[in-house]
């Protein structure tokens, strides 16, 4: 393509991932780890160097015509044999190198001379200087560069510099728009808005901001856009209406290979692959150059210790069965119902990127009877949400289930195979997560996506489904059920929204329904509201539901029982009264003390740092130490 | 918190019929308009006391602590500092304004620039507010983060190598080394963990009985401002629906909505929780009724 | 819909209005005069003088501004300086050709894009999608006018089973016609299909990241249902937004592709006007592409509306 513009500089995460990004030093150790840009800056090196010292590394003088050798297939006199002219073919493209490098560099100076300050004007004015410059850019995008480019050939005439400008005005929009982009970002971080409160004037903070933000981005779209231009100038040699012919350039050289491509059938082969070598090297570089500027690292775990964990699940997975016998002869004999849930001596284990393990769960056992509310209390990073996850069989790449086993309805869940957890899931379990404006597709009606269960597991025809689904709406307490089947998600309010999620969790009649922070993001009122739907839904459906929460006052309002979980375990698992009222482990009891709601009106607030935080940790090392021993 | 305050002082901070609104963008040719986001909203907040707002999302409460750091313009009324209205000001804010009202924003990682050494951050406001001296500018940087707990080691680091509670401190020591007489506080503990809440928590009052600080402490949990707070305001849908002492509020409320927003809030413990989840079931009933 | 229709044709009227003023005085950026650029070095003062008032170059510039519109309402965008032939007339007969070849390249570009993308996006960092990324990238750096010259090389010169000259008229032979798009249109389509690859990618890997795949996963929605039939749907809502871009890359693509397999195409004719100084023929050409532009962004957006509900006006 004669044109790489949709190449995605990362702008908007910049400033996050930065950390320090003038420091030059860490920029290059990182893009060392990258071996290909390693090679891609090596090979853009050697061209530079060829380029430089054409005169002296061409056999040749590349104008000079032949005629006793005219269409010379390669030999020991002509590297790459001769063209029409007899012209030799290696000194054409070593000076080819020299003529496209000067053009693309060109160009880039004068995108980024034209672009760059259109960038900065639209991006701090805003109002109708953005408005208004920002449509004369869309629509100098939307022209292809060719039509750009031969429009100033045109106009102009045919010479190097007229050349170098119009490739670049091709190139302009491009840096106009990221730098926009980069203005806009910095304008509105929230450090900004703190600096102002400081004193600071906007105009300073926004240029201190983003004259170090920019630099990345402008060497990384040059090094892309250096791809693009050679692309473009030797689609305009190859054309015709680039250089003049005589000048040694690739496309024109390739123009000649077309001519001659019955008798002379390897003038094909050089320029063309030179041109793609030298985009491929550019924008390889360019990738790298953005992946080190904003930090972004390659996230999936090494094949050697991918390896190493399909093995240890292979492990688990041998171990099930005598712990189910253990716990299977355990439960039936201690309770006459039958739970719904009863995970036992459950682990996950996370890859490292050191290629060593951590548990992020540790033994985790938990029951959850019939028509129960068991609460899974803890901070965040306690390892809560990835238990709920292990139960449903969803943990996130990088993270398995080590050991233990997890039996829903008395049928062992770890393990199993995806396509047996697809069914199991919908029909006998259920989840509700935080966020309820993510948990529906954007673009799917909440009909669709509600009915979506009910087809798969119950069977039911479009008509049914559909009659179902209703029912299921009006039953969470939407209004006007039948009429907001065809809404789309973002028509719905939070609360209302995570109310169509708890439908769809129970849409299949699961017996446990998984409820993740499912009231974390909501107000008050709405909270209260989406609460008491689980409560009377357990009361009318006798669900067993697992609340993972990190409030205190959810715990109170709603479990029957509750584990503390803090640094992967379960540290205390009790009823809710004796939690609220007889907490067991030190760590409820500093839980407890530092709700603000409990504390007297005024006084202190309990914390937990320091020597106490020392003291929690220093008894679960022990129990763990204990533990290993035994 | 004991320097409650009597209602005689003057005021440090007087809000008379405020109104915000927030321009909305029309399509291509920019048709704006104007949605209403603070009505009519008037308070005071004495010298050393704490002003607590609650609210649900899009209540307003935020609106009001951004207008009284000047980030947005207000679109009728009066905001008094010190006798001064700072609407008269004009677009930008007096120095002397803005070192006096200091804020806390929610997010401790968003609000410090990644690219600067945290000490950066609370250099620069020193500088700009006439401190010019190098050992100046650095011993007081080093006693603003002495006086929120943080040491000289934290000083050249990072804002991402900092846990979420220190960056918090990092944000209080910013606010409070310019030696401010009222601080904004929107959301400032929202994010973090019950165990860190309650530090900076207690920094804050720490502060306020050594040095006087007025609060505006603005958060959607009813629980801290209970304890945090002297006075509550409660927003609603852009209007301050009441505004009393912590203990009216919470002890005898009188608008409906302070009554719901209590009814709704998680309990401490479980004790009477079923006649709780009655009492809303019963209140629903009606509402469904009226309407 | 219908509303968005209007509003999106509303936009496109002070768009082209712009446009058109600027092409109506690109002429006026020529130094010198046209004539002069036309005759060359030979030119003498009474040659030009001819040549201007042969070509109506000696009025005004409001009188030709207004006879330029006054022609733009009629459907006539003036004659070509060489030929004398209708500018339009001229495009008109070369419409069919480039057409084709973009259609069929754009065919080519979504088919080996899509799978591309899907490839790479379902499954991020994993080793099917390194090979995808590579395959891209490399695509990308392919100049569509060499990958032209090399599929010419070996399937029509060396093993001859395609022919040479590759345009038959769809009305004349629909076989021939098919036939002789096959080759033009992989070397057109490979480079879209980079670009095609790398948003699907892009779009798929953060669709399959979203929320409500949890959520659906948890409903008991199979994987392979969860990705093509939500992911997916998700997915094409930014590959949709910026198909315009890839279609104008691959309209300037297309100049290079024409010259490569002989077509009587529309870059043809613009390459031929832009050396011959046919003025009239380029100006014609550049307004006549952008409108073809702006046309093809306003059926893509009113099937973006389609896609997004949020863009819906309710």
């Amino acid at each position: 393509m004669s044109e790489t513009s949709t190449t995605l500089i990362a702008v908007s995460g910049s400033g996050r991932h930065q950390g320090r990004s003038s420091n030059i030093g860490r920029i290059v150790a990182r893009m060392r780890k990258q071996p290909g840009t390693i090679v891609a800056g090596a090979f853009i090196v050697v061209l530079f160097f060829t380029a430089i010292l054409a005169p002296l590394l061409a056999p040749y003088d590349p104008t000079q015509v032949n005629f006793d050798n005219i269409l010379e297939p390669p030999s020991a006199q002509f590297w790459l044999g001769t063209d029409d002219l007899g012209r030799d073919q290696l000194s054409r493209l070593i000076f080819g190198a020299q003529i496209v490098l000067i053009v693309a560099l060109g160009a880039v100076v004068v995108a980024a001379l034209i672009g760059v300050p259109l960038g900065l004007i639209f991006g701090f004015n805003g109002g109708w200087w953005d408005r208004i410059g920002m449509r004369f850019i869309d629509m100098a995008q939307a022209l292809p560069g060719m039509v750009i480019g031969l429009t100033v050939v045109a106009i102009l005439g045919r010479n190097i510099i007229i050349l170098m400008f119009a490739i670049g005005l091709i190139g302009a929009s491009l840096f106009a728009r990221m730098t926009r982009a980069v203005v806009l970002v910095e304008r509105n971080k929230l450090y900004v808005e703190a600096a102002e409160v400081a004193g600071l004037p906007r105009r300073q903070i926004i240029f201190g901001q983003i004259l170090p933000n920019l630099v990345g981005p402008i060497v990384t779209q040059g090094t892309v856009f250096l791809g693009s231009a050679i692309m473009i100038e030797s689609a305009m040699s190859f054309l015709g209406i680039g250089l003049s012919s005589d000048i040694p350039t690739w496309g024109a050289m390739l123009s000649l290979a077309l001519d001659n491509q019955a008798v002379a059938p390897h003038l094909t082969w050089p320029p063309g692959i030179a041109i793609v070598l030298t985009v491929l090297a550019f924008s390889v570089f360019g990738d790298g150059l953005n992946d080190a500027l904003t930090g972004e690292r390659r996230r999936l775990p090494r094949l050697g210790l991918r390896l190493a964990q399909a093995e240890e699940e292979r492990a688990a997975r041998a171990a099930v069965p005598t712990v189910q016998a253990a716990i299977g002869a355990d439960t039936s004999s201690s309770s006459g119902a039958q739970p719904v849930l009863v995970a036992h001596d459950v682990s996950v284990a996370l890859a490292m990127p050191d290629r060593t393990q951590a548990r992020i769960v540790k033994n985790v056992s938990i029951t959850v009877a019939k028509g129960e509310i068991v609460g899974l209390l803890g901070e965040s990073g306690s390892g809560k949400s990835t238990f709920a996850r292990a139960v449903l069989g969803m943990l996130p790449p990088g993270t398995w289930l080590a050991t233990g086993s997890i039996r829903l309805l008395g049928e062992e869940l770890a393990h199993r195979r995806e396509s047996e957890l697809a069914h199991i899931r919908g029909t006998r379990m259920g989840a509700v997560f935080q966020d309820p404006m993510n948990a529906l597709s954007p673009v799917h009606s909440v009909g669709m996506q509600l009915t979506e269960p009910l087809r798969l597991h119950k069977a039911m025809n479009r008509a049914q489904a559909r009659a179902r689904a209703i029912e299921l709406l009006e039953r969470v307490g939407v209004r006007n059920a039948a009429s907001r089947l065809d809404d789309y998600p973002h028509q719905f309010s939070g609360g209302m929204a995570q109310r169509v999620a708890i439908a769809m969790a129970l849409a299949a009649d699961p017996e446990l329904l998984i409820a993740d922070e499912a009231t974390s993001a909501l107000d008050v009122t709405t909270q209260a509201q989406v609460l008491d739907l689980i409560l009377d839904l357990r009361d009318e459906y006798g669900l067993g539901v697992l609340m993972i929460t990190h409030s205190l006052g959810v715990v109170a309002e709603t479990c029957d029982r509750a584990a503390v979980m803090y640094r992967g375990r379960i540290v205390e698992d009790s009823s809710v009264e004796t939690l609220f009222h007889d907490p067991q482990h030190l760590y409820t009891r500093s839980l407890l003390a530092a709700n603000p709601a409990n504390a007297e009106s005024s006084g202190r607030l309990a914390t937990i740092d320091g020597e106490l935080r020392m003291e929690i940790d220093r008894q679960l090392d022990a129990f763990e130490a204990d533990e290993a021993g035994a | 918190m004991s320097t409650a305050t009597g209602d005689a002082m003057t005021p440090l901070l007087e809000v008379r019929d405020l109104s915000v609104g927030y321009e909305t963008n029309g399509g291509f040719w920019g048709r704006r308009g104007i949605v209403p986001a603070v009505e009519g909203v008037s308070f005071e907040i004495a010298p050393g006391e704490t002003l607590g707002f609650v609210g649900e999302s899009g209540s307003g409460k935020s609106t009001i602590g951004k207008a009284i750091l000047r980030l947005v313009s207000p679109l009728a009324g009066s905001i008094r500092f010190d006798g001064r209205d700072v609407a008269d000001d004009g677009p930008r804010a007096p120095l002397s304004y803005r070192r006096q009202v200091q804020a806390v924003f929610q997010d401790p990682s968003a609000s410090l620039n990644p690219r600067h050494l945290v000490a950066h951050s609370i250099e620069s406001s020193l500088r700009r507010h006439g401190v010019t001296t190098r050992s100046e500018v650095r011993d007081r940087t080093l006693e603003a983060f002495e006086m929120v707990g943080l040491d000289r080691s934290h000083l050249q680091r990072f804002p991402n190598e900092l846990s979420g509670g220190q960056q918090q401190r990092v944000a209080r020591a910013r606010a409070r080394v310019l030696r401010p007489r009222l601080v904004v506080c929107d959301e400032a503990v929202s994010a973090l963990d019950l165990s860190t809440q309650g530090q900076i928590i207690n920094l804050l009052a720490d502060l306020q009985q050594s040095t006087g600080v007025s609060y505006l402490f603005i958060a959607h949990d009813l629980g801290l401002v209970r304890h945090i707070a002297h006075r509550v305001g409660v927003m609603s849908q852009g209007s301050l629906v009441e505004l009393a002492p912590v203990d009216d509020i919470f002890g005898s409320p009188q608008h409906p909505y302070t009554r719901r927003l209590l009814g709704a809030t998680p309990a401490s413990s479980p004790e009477g929780r079923d006649e709780r989840r009655a009492r809303r079931r019963e209140f629903r009933a009606k509402a469904e009724a009226v309407s | 819909m219908l509303k968005l229709i209007l509003y999106r044709l509303a936009l496109a009227v002070p768009q082209l209005l712009l446009l058109s003023l600027f092409v109506f005085f690109l002429t006026y950026l020529i130094p010198g005069s046209p004539a002069g650029a036309i005759l060359g070095a030979a030119a003498t003062p009474e040659g030009i003088a001819r040549l201007e008032a042969q070509l109506g170059l000696d009025r005004p510039w409001y009188v030709r501004l207004g006879e330029f519109y006054a022609g733009l309402v009629r459907g006539d965008l003036g004659n070509s300086y060489i030929s004398g032939r209708p500018v339009v007339e001229l495009f008109v007969e070369r419409i069919p050709a480039t057409a084709s070849l973009i259609l069929a390249g754009m065919l080519v570009a979504v088919i080996l894009g899509l799978a591309l993308g899907i490839m790479g996006g379902t499954k991020p960092g994993s080793i099917r999608d390194r090979v995808a990324t590579a395959f891209t990238s490399v695509s990308m750096s392919l100049p569509e006018f060499w990958v032209g010259i090399v599929l010419l090389l070996i399937f029509a010169v060396q093993l001859r089973i395609l022919p040479v000259v590759s345009y038959v008229p769809f009305d004349v032979d629909p076989f021939g016609w098919a036939r002789g798009l096959i080759l033009p249109s992989i070397a057109l389509g490979v480079g879209g299909a980079a670009l095609i690859a790398r948003q699907t990618r892009t779009a798929m890997a953060s669709a399959m990241s979203s929320r409500y795949i949890d959520s659906l996963t948890a409903a008991g929605v199979p994987r392979r249902r969860v990705v093509f039939r939500y992911s997916f749907k998700n997915a094409l809502v930014p590959v949709l937004a910026s198909t315009g871009l890839t279609v104008s890359i691959m309209l300037g693509a297309s100049f290079s592709v024409e010259k490569v397999f002989s077509f009587p195409g529309i870059g043809a004719l613009m390459i031929r006007s832009v050396t011959g100084k046919d003025f009239a023929v380029v100006q014609g050409g550049v307004l006549l592409i952008a409108i073809m532009i702006i046309l093809i962004n306003l059926i893509l957006d009113v099937s973006y509306g389609l896609l997004n509900p949020k863009s819906r006006p309710s």
